[in-house]
């Protein structure tokens, strides 16, 4: 593609006079303001000037002008934010280091009910929590918000707020279609029934044809089919009371694709061939909020919600639960203080059954609850400029004891264009229930025995009923000025400190062959089918072994070049200093999560309006790269140092083009993934699972509303 | 002069002129010499707004002020409460009661919930509702210029 007429087109379009102009708006009396156009890119939401924390909004425009289809794409705009795409489905997405399949430090909020899966820890990304269209904004804040969100909020918060009903009227389609057999449909219909009482239903399916593996032998097994739909009713009562209801229901089915299936030849030799278990997930929620303000001026909200879920993985674990949560907030404005308080209490219940020996879960159900309670005030000391916020929670859990989340933040605001701010944080992970219950062979490696054979070496993970939370704490220190009104930046930076964090100790070994002596074990050798071969297990317990520090910086900054024209930067860096160990295998984890994290993530978005009726957006985005230890070598390693491989940086481009026939029709071209043939973003960190290749995509979507 | 400059324009700085215009076109209680604009929650238009601190506006010097209290809304004559925070509609205009403040929101419910101006965007272009009730509960006068540019009102107040 020949982009110089393109960057031609869009150098012409910044004609200086147009911010000039614009400044001339002081001199316009009402006539002329309701006669002005506003053709510009909106800004709507982006208002964070006075909270002291690290926060990014996301809007319903950005989202749609991102051009993507999931909704872990969409995050990869904000700093901090680290997302790497797995395969079709399934995504690693952390704030702040530390990210993984299951990367547990970071809460996931849907109109305040929580997304995050208390077996694994973690959010299951391929499940789509809310088609893309029904969100208003995303706001994000990263670092601990422990006394606010609860247990789990250790590195941040993704609030997703959806979009009121009221907004939501008439009816809506649209479809989406491209290479890879990539396809998705939206409709949506709504209806106001009288002024204060209004519904709207979406459905949402999503499809992708299985992607390539990354080893060029072929394709994968993740094609994705994917269904949700969401109902909302909103009644507004008046005085200050409304009702909310929202019913939810969203499937997932995928493949995957595991480099897990033991044989061994005559000699004993273990080879792994692919398995390709089917994964199906399934969520369904219903969610009531009542919220009220009181003659004395104290606003109340109180939500309920039952949730039913499932995970079924063929041929390994079924799991079904039940969770229902109660949640009170209350808020109350008095003097110079602005007082929030709440009381949480949750409750999810199990079963599950799983297929040993390749994964053993001890206790065939359990229930876990959480009761936390909470109180944070916000204090003006002097009105304008400085205000003082703290707040404490206490969490009592049924596995974890009771945990306090803390914080304190300080927000100056010399002037009407500048805040900065100081922020302490302290926050608790809870353990989930694997982390708890569920004994995996981990991984393997091959060493040399010195009786003339290599053999295999099985690393037998079991949970540990004891693994109690992880800890963080840290400061915080953010700046952010408008610098004109075309231009502003947010900058902040960060220190924590991470403790009793998971890891694995190694506790024993035995081997499967009676040469080896004392170390047979025959029982459990043959627990696993692998009695008199010449094979090793490793065993090791889940413990609160690791500790660390993570520093980083982030910026974001925003450039509106010409009233139709806005770029959005942002950049962060983390680093990772883990402790080192005596214990050699601690020690081994720090390497491991060190050399996992990737040091920078970049990314540049530009969107222009071409004409009211045409729109071209064009997204940047980069990531450096970073080392996963391999779960699996079957190359003999006599040393048995730990071996890596490498998932190298990238840099790719996202671009959209979107012509509005009319105010009720339009059509988009959509690119992504677009500067290289093929690039991976993640190798597996639980199961050994063969790496997939991201390729360039290319879409077209229509929408249309009546 | 408008219809060449009024081109392209953003939202954020439409509504900033829209807050500072209508201190003109309302008359407050009592002979004043300035006049004080307050923003309420996580506004996006305050550092739209801080080039008009100080200026004067129908004669009377604007002053800014952010606010989050019911106590700091006692020299307030107009007061934004900006959509982020329509959940809280409710209880700041409960806090404004009867005070002789000009409450302006571009949330869609503001009329609806008893607030004076709703900011609303309508065919490409930033306009205003004026609910006579309101205005007339805070016992200020709108100009009738103003009131003929208002778009006609599509809730009725409660």
């Amino acid at each position: 593609m020949n982009r110089a007429p393109l960057w031609l087109a869009i150098l012409a379009a910044l004609s200086p006079c147009s911010q000039a102009a614009t400044d001339n708006l002081d001199e316009l009396n009402l006539e002329d303001l309701v006669k002005t156009d506003i053709t510009s890119v909106s800004r709507k939401s982006q208002s964070l000037a006075d909270v002291p924390a690290a926060a990014f909004v996301i809007s319903a425009e950005d989202i749609r002008r991102s051009g993507a289809q999931s909704l872990p794409d969409v995050l990869r705009m904000a700093p901090g934010i680290e997302v790497a795409q797995i395969d079709n489905g399934r995504y690693a997405v952390t704030a702040r280091g530390f990210n993984g399949r299951f990367a547990n430090k970071l809460q996931v909020l849907i109109d305040g009910r929580s997304i995050y899966h208390p077996l694994f820890a973690g959010v299951m990304w391929e499940l789509d929590p809310i088609p893309l269209d029904d969100i208003e904004r995303i706001e994000i804040i990263r670092g601990a918000g422990g006394v606010m969100w609860g247990a789990n909020a250790v590195n941040g918060l993704i609030n997703i707020i959806s979009k009121h009903s009221r907004t939501q009227g008439g009816a809506a389609v649209n479809v989406t279609a491209g290479s890879k057999g990539t396809g998705d449909v939206y409709a949506r219909i709504g209806q106001s029934s009288s002024d204060s009482t209004t519904w709207k239903l979406s459905v949402q399916g999503r499809h992708i044809e299985p992607s390539k593996l990354d080893d060029q032998s072929g394709k994968s097994t993740d094609r994705l089919n994917n269904a949700v739909l969401d109902l909302r009713l909103d009644h507004d009562i008046g005085g200050g009371r409304d009702l909310s209801i929202w019913a939810n229901a969203t499937r997932s089915r995928i493949n995957d694709n595991w480099n897990a299936n033991p044989t061994f030849s005559p000699s004993g030799a273990l080879s792994l061939s692919a398995i390709s278990p089917l994964q199906e997930l399934h969520n369904e929620s219903l969610v009531g909020r009542y919220r009220w303000l009181s003659d004395s001026g104290i606003e109340s909200s109180l939500q309920a919600s039952f949730t039913r879920s499932g995970i079924e993985i063929s041929n390994f674990i079924t799991e079904s639960r039940n969770t229902t949560d109660v949640d009170y907030q209350g808020r109350y404005a008095i003097g110079r203080h602005d007082i929030l308080w709440g009381l949480n209490y949750r409750s999810s219940s199990d079963e599950i059954e799983t297929n040993e020996p390749y994964i053993a879960m001890a206790g065939r159900s359990y229930t876990q609850s959480n009761t936390g309670i909470f109180i944070h005030d916000d204090w003006t000391l002097i009105p304008e400029h400085l205000k003082f916020g703290a707040g404490v929670r206490a969490d009592q859990t049924s596995a974890n004891g009771t945990n306090y989340s803390t914080n304190a933040t300080l927000l100056w605001t010399p002037s009407r264009t500048d805040s900065a701010w100081l922020k302490y944080s302290q926050a608790p992970r809870t353990s989930a229930r694997a982390e708890r219950d569920v004994s995996i062979i981990a991984g393997v490696a091959v060493v040399p025995s010195g009786f003339g054979f290599n053999m295999p070496v099985f690393t037998y993970a079991n949970g540990n009923p004891h693994f109690g939370p992880e800890k963080a704490q840290g400061v915080e220190i953010g700046y952010r000025k408008q610098f004109s009104s075309y231009v502003s930046a947010d900058l902040s930076a960060y220190r924590y400190r991470y403790t009793h964090l998971r890891t694995g100790n190694m506790v024993g070994q035995f081997a499967c062959n009676a040469a080896f002596g004392p170390l047979y074990d025959p029982a459990r050798c043959s627990y696993f089918g692998l009695a008199g071969l010449p094979v090793m297990f490793i065993d090791t317990l889940t413990s609160n072994g690791l500790a660390g520090w993570s520093d980083g910086v982030e910026l974001s900054a925003e450039w509106m070049v010409a009233p139709n024209w806005r770029l959005q930067l942002s950049y962060a860096w983390n680093r990772l200093s883990m402790d080192g160990s005596s214990n050699p295998g601690i020690d081994a984890d720090a390497e491991i999560t060190e050399r996992a994290t990737p040091r920078h993530y970049g990314s540049l978005r530009s969107q222009w309006n071409i004409t009211t009726s045409q729109q071209f957006d064009l997204w940047l985005r980069s990531t450096s790269g970073f080392d996963r230890q391999k779960l699996v070598d079957l190359v003999p390693n006599a040393s048995r140092s730990i071996t890596y491989d490498h998932v190298p940086g990238y840099v790719t481009l996202d671009l959209r083009y979107a012509y509005r026939v009319n105010k009720d029709l339009e059509f988009a071209l959509i690119g992504r993934n677009l500067l290289n043939s093929q690039h991976i973003e993640y190798i597996s960190d639980f199961i050994p699972t063969a790496a997939t290749s991201i390729s360039p995509t290319w879409m077209l979507n229509t929408r249309w509303t009546f | 002069m408008p219809s060449s400059f009024g081109e392209v324009t953003t939202e954020v700085q439409l509504k900033a002129a829209y807050l500072v215009n209508f201190l003109k076109y309302v008359e407050f209680p009592g002979n004043r010499t300035s006049v004080t604009l307050c923003l309420f929650g996580r506004d996006s238009v305050g550092p739209y707004l801080a080039r008009y601190e100080g200026r004067q506006i129908a004669g009377r010097e604007l002053h800014i002020r952010k606010v989050s209290s019911p106590e700091q809304l006692a020299d307030c004559q107009e007061l934004f409460i900006p959509d982020t925070e329509e959940s809280r509609v409710p209880a700041v205009l409960r806090w404004v009661g009867k005070q002789a403040i000009l409450t302006v929101s571009d949330s869609e419910t503001f009329i609806r919930d008893g607030g004076v101006i709703s900011l609303v965007r309508a065919e490409g272009r930033l306009q205003f509702e004026v609910s006579p009730e309101a205005l007339g509960r805070a016992n200020l006068k709108a100009s009738s210029q103003m009131l003929r540019l208002a778009r006609q009102s599509s809730g009725g107040a409660r």
